[in-house]
């Protein structure tokens, strides 16, 4: 059983223990090579402790995949091991070895990567202590992860010692380079954690190995991952007339309309939160206690909007996924409708319910915030201080900028808004399926190129509006930006000529992706203009990474239907 | 001259290091029913999947009504209906939402076929697929593959998950109104009873390769079971010129051979035997004399 364990974990825990120490490596010399004294390296060190503990987390993702790959498909909650069931073996051990081994490993993963980067840059990462944490936090949650085939349980049972033992963390911080120390007591408490961890996986596996507990299904989605009961809440005839419309009725039932509905019930959620976080602050001033739970209020109004653009702005071409295996669905693939159609659809779909979700949470929050006053308690609560600045500041300036745009200019900013999140979900679709199809190595490539054109632009924006930037991440983009400019022109000449040779364009399409860009490329300028971006005054080189926006759209709206076709005809 | 629907010339696939298919040529005229036979990993599922496009030919062509399916999509699929092995439906839908979903792909759609065989299959309109069993999960899948009278119908194992009576009185009957009608069935299948029940020619596949391919009588014509009995005794089988399989033992074995009889019947002669009796061999049995001797020539018959 060990060696089956092995087997199943080796590659990811190579992965993991490469990713904290390359990763941590990488922080600490940035932090050497900006900082400016010693305090500012120890917020390095901090950092490169928090990612060596977070790379042990969330348990073992290769082990999970046992149970059917992600949580929305084909997951089926309960022991991943439950294949183990027919062996001649106590449910004890069924139980025990994968878990003490998963701890052990996971404590192992941090202590070499600790070892590692104590023994190059010599600072003093604990070593026992968190690794015996992290031990316990495993149990902890291989317990809530198996001993239950409830999904809520699950998630609560997963989440619950991690608040734990991180509590017991806090109460013993000292603050770097001590951090915290554990005496015999404590030790005897988290092993004590960990012996019920077992005991409470041991009983609830042994319910499931003997059929007591309820059955679980799988909880199968419908399509690009929405549950199917989110799926059937709208019912409306499919259109015959064409199969336009007949796919326009598809992607709108399986994909746009569940992510309009989660916007939309975010959105009624997040004025009801202020509201009941402000009354409880209330009561619990009335006791003397800290009024803090509007806070987590303001923090959720903060993470909507970026939440629901990441959360629900990805795979939009319904991408499946199970028993770790990803595919197109063979029943869309087969009907009679062409690729940069069906992609296009498919993204188009996707945006506007996107963009209407995001205008529903926008408005909500925007009308929580001012219309729930925050001034109700004490202005002395820090955290309340903390968490309503970032929300009236950015009002204020919203407020500000968009109040002195003219007409035209605010046409201008609503078809950009409206294209970036089409963009946005475009890529992320494309990236869904090129990661189905293509070896991971060339997907990370992709993704990199990407990110690292996305972050020259925003650099660009940044050097506009006088940021400052850091030394190194300058002189890294800066050496790097006209291979990555080639390499997106390239890209996009690339897949052009691939479309077009390969009819998945026809050249009506590609004219029309080609005017799309052109018409995003004039909002932009009108844009960047409101902003107060003088083009005309920037060097050439400037003003070309001002206007690469433009590539990405043209980039995209071609590649949406490049990928598509990748996976649709494998 | 018989119309020419699919063509398909040494097509070869390969998933990594395994290879699916070899060179593999398959052609298909209009108003003919075409049975696909192989092994597990033979190849047909894979073959298939290029008819619809699903795959791209790494080496070879793949011609549907003289278009390429991964380049002409819309030309391709739009005559043609599909059932796949896994019956892969959005579990979301209900019936007729499917019905409805398809039909918009199909200006040829039947509307009082598809209810007829609603009827027919006792399927509920009202119900969603992931509340249909596996057997109605097919019948659904049967039904909107068929339904818009394509010119071309693609099964791959459609007898998987449906019961006897819906195997050999519907399924037989669609299929065979499809030819009836003039256009081309092409299905896959392991049940070598059914594939004699209900094509007209045969396709055997091994190993990604064609190994036999015509239509059925030829192919049975092409083939017998002979009953040999020696004069001496053979502890090993002996060598035939046109055996394909032996079994038995001592002085008398049963031989599943190709050719003529009358050449069979020589070559047992000079080895000091006869033939006893002969009869027409079964597919079955030619199946598994060929997937035993795994030829790699592609032999026409």
């Amino acid at each position: 059983m060990l060696w089956e364990n092995w087997r199943l974990t080796r590659l990811e825990a190579a992965n993991r223990l490469a990713l904290g120490i390359v990763g941590g490596l990488a922080v600490l010399v940035s932090f050497r090579a900006v900082a400016p004294n010693d305090s500012a390296r120890d917020v390095g060190a901090t950092i490169t402790l928090c990612l060596m503990i977070f790379m042990t987390f969330p348990l073992w993702l290769s082990i999970s995949k046992l149970k059917g790959g992600r949580f929305l498909d084909g997951y089926r909650p309960g022991f991943t091991l439950s294949l183990l069931y027919t062996r001649p073996v106590r449910t004890a051990v069924l139980v025990g070895v994968p878990m003490a081994y998963l701890a052990a490993l996971a404590g192992a993963v941090y202590l070499v990567s600790a070892l590692v980067l104590r023994w190059t840059f010599g600072y003093p990462f604990p070593l026992l202590p968190v690794a015996a944490l992290i031990a316990a936090a495993h149990l902890g949650q291989s317990a809530g992860d198996w001993s239950t085939r409830s999904k809520v349980v699950q998630w609560l049972g997963t989440m619950a010692p991690v608040i734990a033992l991180g509590s017991l963390a806090r109460y013993r911080w000292e603050g770097w380079p001590e951090l915290f120390d554990f005496s015999l007591a404590d030790y005897a408490l988290i092993a004590a954690m960990g012996l019920v961890s077992f005991g409470v996986a041991v009983a609830g596996v042994a319910r499931q190995r003997r059929g007591d507990a309820k059955v679980a299904t799988p909880w199968t989605a419908a399509s690009a991952g929405f549950p199917e009961r989110l799926v059937a809440l709208f019912r409306f005839p499919c259109p015959t007339s064409s199969p336009t419309r007949a796919q326009v009725w598809f992607d709108l039932k399986s994909s746009g309309l569940p992510v309009l509905a989660l916007g939309v019930a975010l959105a009624i959620v997040i004025p009801l939160l202020f509201v009941i976080t402000t009354r409880l602050d209330v009561v619990l001033s009335g006791f003397g206690a800290r009024p803090a739970t509007r806070g987590v209020a303001a923090v959720v109004a903060v993470l909507s909007l970026p939440a629901v653009l990441i959360l629900l702005g990805g795979n939009a071409f319904g991408i499946r996924a199970r028993q770790g295996r990803t595919y197109a669905s063979a029943f869309e693939a087969t009907q009679a409708c062409g690729t940069a159609r069906m992609a296009g659809l498919k993204v188009l779909v996707r945006s506007v319910c996107l963009v209407a979700a995001l205008l529903a949470v926008g408005t909500s929050v925007w009308t929580s915030a001012s219309v729930i006053p925050f001034d109700v308690l004490e202005d002395d609560d820090t955290l309340i201080e903390k968490s309503r600045a970032p929300i009236s500041g950015w009002m204020r300036a919203i407020e500000g900028g968009v109040g002195a745009m003219s007409t035209n200019e605010l046409l201008a900013l609503a078809f950009v808004t409206v294209i970036v999140v089409a963009v946005f979900v475009a890529w992320r679709a494309a990236h869904a399926a090129l990661r189905a199809r293509y070896p991971r190595r060339l997907n990370i490539a992709g993704s990199v190129l990407f990110l690292h054109g996305f972050v020259l632009v925003l650099m660009a924006l940044a050097d506009r509006r006088e940021l400052a930037l850091d030394t190194l991440a300058d002189a890294l983009f800066g050496a790097t930006q006209w291979l990555a400019a080639a390499a997106i022109v390239l890209a996009t000449v690339y897949l052009f000529w691939r479309s077009l040779a390969e009819r998945l364009l026809t050249p009506r399409q590609a004219c029309g992706a080609i005017l799309v860009s052109a018409a995003f490329g004039v909002a932009w300028v009108t844009v960047l203009r409101a902003a107060g971006v003088q083009l005309a005054a920037m060097p050439t080189a400037d003003a070309a990474w001002m206007l690469s926006p433009m590539l990405l759209t043209l980039m995209a709206s071609v590649l949406a239907p490049w990928s598509l076709g990748r996976i649709r005809h494998t | 001259m018989e119309q020419t629907v699919v063509d398909v010339n040494g097509l070869s696939r390969s998933f990594g290091s395994k290879s699916a298919l070899e060179g593999a040529s398959f052609h298909a005229a209009a108003g003919q029913i075409y049975g696909l036979v192989g092994a597990n990993g033979a190849g047909k599922t894979t073959l298939l999947k290029h008819l619809l496009g699903l795959l791209r030919a790494q080496s070879g062509s793949v011609r549907v009504f003289g278009l390429d399916p991964v380049r002409d999509p819309v030309g391709v699929l739009s005559r043609v209906g599909y059932l796949s092995e896994e019956r892969e439906l959005p579990e979301w839908m209900r019936v007729d939402e499917l019905m409805r979903y398809t039909q918009a792909f199909h200006k040829t759609w039947d509307a009082s076929y598809a209810r007829e065989l609603l009827e027919t299959f006792g399927l509920d309109p009202a119900k969603k697929v992931k509340e249909l069993s596996k057997g109605m999960r097919a019948q659904a899948g049967l039904l909107v593959a068929v339904a818009h009278r394509p010119e071309l119908l693609i099964l791959d194992e459609p007898s998987s998950g449906l019961d006897a009576v819906v195997r050999r009185d519907i399924l037989d009957a669609i299929v065979r109104t499809v030819a009836d009608d003039g256009r081309t069935v092409i299905f896959s299948s392991h049940l070598l009873d059914e594939v004699e029940r209900m094509s007209d020619h045969v396709t055997l596949m091994h190993h990604g390769r064609v190994t036999l391919s015509g239509p059925l009588d030829d192919v049975r014509r092409g083939y017998q079971r002979s009953r040999v009995r020696f004069n001496e005794h053979f502890d090993q089988p002996p060598v035939l010129e046109t055996a394909l399989a032996m079994e038995g033992g001592g002085r008398t074995w049963s031989v599943v051979h190709s050719g003529s009889l009358e050449q069979f019947q020589h070559s047992v002669l000079a080895l000091g035997g006869a033939v006893v009796e002969s009869r027409d061999a079964t597919l079955e049995e030619i199946f598994l004399a060929r997937a035993g001797r795994s030829r790699q020539q592609v032999e026409t018959v």
